[in-house]
């Protein structure tokens, strides 16, 4: 067994992670927690609908409150996004942006939900004739030839690196990079054209995409754009575990009352469960995912994993 | 009730969806792509209610290469749907079933 062993593991450290961690860390098993803060759809919200709070509260503060809560119980906390998931030794292993790897009993996915389009002109006409969503789907379409990658965080950063082993010149467009410094010195060290500071205005072609207008002015000229916003999410981190998705959208995961998804040890909670997009939904869910993946991990270490 | 669905390659693409009777509609898809697995389940439950009057394939683009290359796919999973012989819509990415069901009735 790996030596970074928890009971539980959380993905995600908005209010349904961090709630799940103050739940779970409270029945004395071992919990992490990952994700960055500012990831959250909270991070910049103002909350005046949440049952005790007499004032508006800023979202950030109750981040920040409701991690030191659940350190306070013996919850760890790692600022670095789950980039895989496996099934393994009757367990999960998750391995971070820095490459590192963790196991543990039970799961709880709470990374929420992201925008994933870019939402600038040229892209919709594009999709599927270069400009893709998924490096894990779509990158061997792209051997030998230039492309770019766009995003900020851990997805977009760990995209590119595994470019590399298919395409002739990755670029690597972003504002301002998000992750750890580990994940930062592979990429400096890698043949990645980091591009810092700018973003991308439009997508430009004919029948396929043949380049991209950056906001400085300058034009790539590239085949392929990876469009990857924000952290790895729901579907390329539930879907490798066997986790079923709703049957209408197939983007958000189905649970039970318990928070259970369909295959045992492994929960969700938060706005990856659905609507509404509530802190106060959130937190129930977390509460009850985090309580019911301690007893899980419990019973299993009764029974001898 | 259909037969389920059909497994094809570059082999006998042809045979099986440029000369089916019935429309068919194909399945881009590879076992390393974590949005083709929903996709799939997806035109398992859509295979049930028309099974009986369109084909259902599917194409592992890993061990096909040239069937995907000529249609110009370059994101999976990608959905192409084809009447007489002719490929008359592109589904591309992981969409609601009911927007694949929309395009799937464009064809019956």
């Amino acid at each position: 067994m790996p030596a970074d062993f928890y009971d539980v593991a959380i993905i995600g450290r908005g209010p349904a992670g961090l709630q799940a961690g103050i739940h779970a860390a409270g029945k004395k098993v071992s919990v992490i927690v990952f994700g960055r803060a500012e990831r959250s759809s909270l991070y910049r919200a103002r909350i005046a609908n949440f049952c005790g709070p007499k004032d508006v509260v800023a979202g950030k503060e109750i981040l920040e409150t409701g991690k030191k809560q659940a350190e306070a119980l013996g919850a760890a906390f790692l600022e670095e996004d789950v980039i895989e998931t496996k099934t393994e030794n009757d367990g999960f292993t998750l391995t971070t942006e820095s490459g590192k790897t963790y196991a543990s009993t039970a799961l709880i996915l709470a990374m929420g939900v992201a925008r994933k389009k870019l939402l600038v002109k040229g892209e919709k006409d594009f999709v599927g004739r270069g400009v893709t969503y998924c490096v894990d789907c779509d990158a061997s379409f792209y051997k030998d030839v230039d492309v770019v990658v766009v995003g900020n965080e851990s997805a977009a950063a760990s995209g590119a690196l595994t470019l590399l082993h298919y395409a002739r010149t990755v670029y690597l467009v972003c504002r301002k990079l998000a992750i750890s410094d580990s994940l930062f010195k592979q990429l400096q060290n890698s043949k990645v054209k980091l591009l810092e500071g700018t973003w991308i205005k439009e997508i430009v072609g004919s029948q396929a995409v043949e380049g991209v207008v950056l906001a400085s002015g300058e034009t790539l000229k590239v085949k392929g754009v990876f469009i990857e916003l924000g952290a790895k999410g729901a579907m390329e981190l539930a879907a490798n575990l066997g986790v079923v998705f709703d049957a209408e959208t197939f983007s958000l995961i189905e649970t039970n009352k318990k928070q259970e998804t369909n295959i045992p040890g492994v929960y969700a909670a938060g706005d990856i469960t659905g609507p509404p997009w509530q802190i106060a939904k959130a937190v129930g869910e977390g509460c009850v995912a985090g309580i019911e993946a301690a007893e899980y991990a419990k019973k299993r270490r009764a029974e001898g994993r | 009730m259909g037969k389920g669905i059909l497994e094809v390659t570059d082999d006998d693409f042809k045979s099986t969806i440029l000369e089916s009777d019935k429309p068919a509609i194909v399945d881009f898809w590879a076992p390393w792509c974590g949005p083709c697995k929903p996709m799939g389940s997806i035109m398992e439950e859509l295979e049930k209610t028309y099974g009986d009057r369109v084909l259902f394939a599917k194409c592992n683009v890993d061990q096909s290469p040239n069937i995907p290359t000529h249609y110009g796919i370059r994101a999976i999973p990608t959905i192409l749907l084809f009447q007489e012989s002719k490929l008359v819509d592109r589904v591309v990415g992981l969409v609601p079933k009911s927007h694949l069901e929309k395009a799937l009735k464009k064809i019956l």
